[in-house]
């Protein structure tokens, strides 16, 4: 985790953003509140399914 | 047992920047703080103290490393002991690439210097006790700068870094612990709960200070970057699936998605079936150009980053990193999505 503090959890490494569209926007989403979002290092978040 | 000491052109009382062209001396015993070394290390003598000017050792190495090495070769030390260096960019250097020298020759050897030292990575397979990082930390270096170097002396076995006090070098050994991992973990749970945070593999990792949030994505210009080896379709510029020694860019030219027929991926740490099968799966450029319509975001940034982060040394991705977020600064991104596998 060198250097990355906003780590959103994807689902597998595989398809780090998802297998279908509505997955994909999900996690995107997430990660775009996450940028939104002041945090310590190393913040990881989970997406509700 | 016998030792011999290295010093720079000062701690041998040559002279200071002034006589840092002094060429390799040898002078007899202990010298400067070599003295306060002796009389830590009991039955250790330092026989001969080596010393080189910090100049000329940087500027003619390999002459002077010759000379110095003839010089301990000579005096056949049951330890060599370099520094300490503090934070002394060019000393440490000296004796990082000194003791590294030495332990290659079979020599036991020590060097001792602040842990951003770039001497440090120079050392080799030698140890380095760390120190602080200016010569006020002497008193508290010499003790165990002896305790390690008169270890070394008498040919014991050495521990753990943290047990016997130096950096630790990257080596890995096995070895039967009396109490079983979960044992352990548990044993380092309980401790971190009482406030003491132990570790047994050490991180060695860079912290970077997280930036501030981004204050309005609807105004911002989004880059997509990815280490899951995005590439076009037959791999033009030839990616490597392993141990990448660089990193690509490719122009989306205003495209809405990745498609399947015009990109894949070559990474070759993972099944890249599903990613194959729909490229969106690793870069999410389908998504993040609804969220540009919708307003969601200012703009997708019309290149995208790809490498393989498979088998990639650290030292090599951090340089990845850095080249990349320059160019993304330089483009006036505010916000990147990079994917991880």
């Amino acid at each position: 985790m060198i250097g990355a503090n906003r780590i959103v959890r994807g689902p597998a490494i595989t398809h780090p953003f998802g297998v279908d569209e509505a997955e994909r926007r999900r996690i995107v989403e997430r990660a775009l509140e996450l940028l939104e979002t002041d945090v310590e290092p190393n913040t990881v978040w989970e997406v509700a399914e | 047992m016998k030792a011999v000491h290295y010093v720079n052109q000062f701690f041998a009382g040559l002279g200071g920047e002034d006589k840092a062209e002094t060429p390799p001396a040898r002078l007899g015993g202990a010298v400067g703080p070599g003295r306060g070394l002796a009389g830590e290390l009991g039955e250790v003598e330092i026989v001969a103290t080596l010393a080189c000017g910090d100049d000329y050792f940087a500027e003619h190495e390999e002459e002077a490393l010759a000379t110095l090495l003839g010089y301990l070769e000579q005096e056949s030390p049951d330890v060599f002991i370099a520094g300490p260096a503090f934070g002394s960019g060019r000393y440490g250097y000296a004796c990082g690439t000194l003791v590294a020298a030495a332990a290659e020759r079979g020599i036991p050897s020590v060097a001792a210097m602040h842990p951003e030292n770039p001497g440090v990575d120079t050392a080799g397979k030698a140890y380095v006790v760390p120190t602080a990082v200016n010569v006020a930390g002497m008193r508290d270096a010499l003790p165990r700068v002896a305790r390690l170097a008169t270890a070394l002396a008498q040919g014991r076995d050495l521990g753990t870094a943290s047990d016997e006090g130096y950096l630790p070098r990257g080596f890995r050994r096995n070895y039967f612990a009396e109490k079983t991992g979960a044992e352990r973990a548990v044993d380092l749970l309980i401790a971190k709960l009482g406030g003491e945070t132990r570790t047994e593999v050490g991180g060695g990792l860079d912290r970077v200070e997280p930036p501030a949030a981004v204050p309005d994505l609807s105004e911002t210009l989004v880059a997509l970057v990815t280490e899951g080896g995005c590439v076009p379709q037959g791999n033009p510029d030839r990616l490597p699936s392993v141990r990448a020694k660089g990193w690509l860019r490719y122009e989306l030219d205003g495209a809405e998605t990745l498609s399947a027929a015009r990109y894949e991926s070559v990474h070759g740490g993972f099944d890249v079936t599903l990613a194959n099968e729909d490229p969106n799966r690793l870069v999410p450029l389908d998504t993040a150009r609804a969220l540009e319509r919708e307003g969601r975001i200012g703009r997708v940034h019309e290149t995208f980053y790809t490498t393989t982060g498979n088998g990639t040394p650290v030292v090599a991705s951090t340089r990845f990193g850095r080249e990349i977020a320059g160019e993304l600064r330089e483009a006036g991104v505010g916000a990147v999505l990079l994917s991880g596998t």
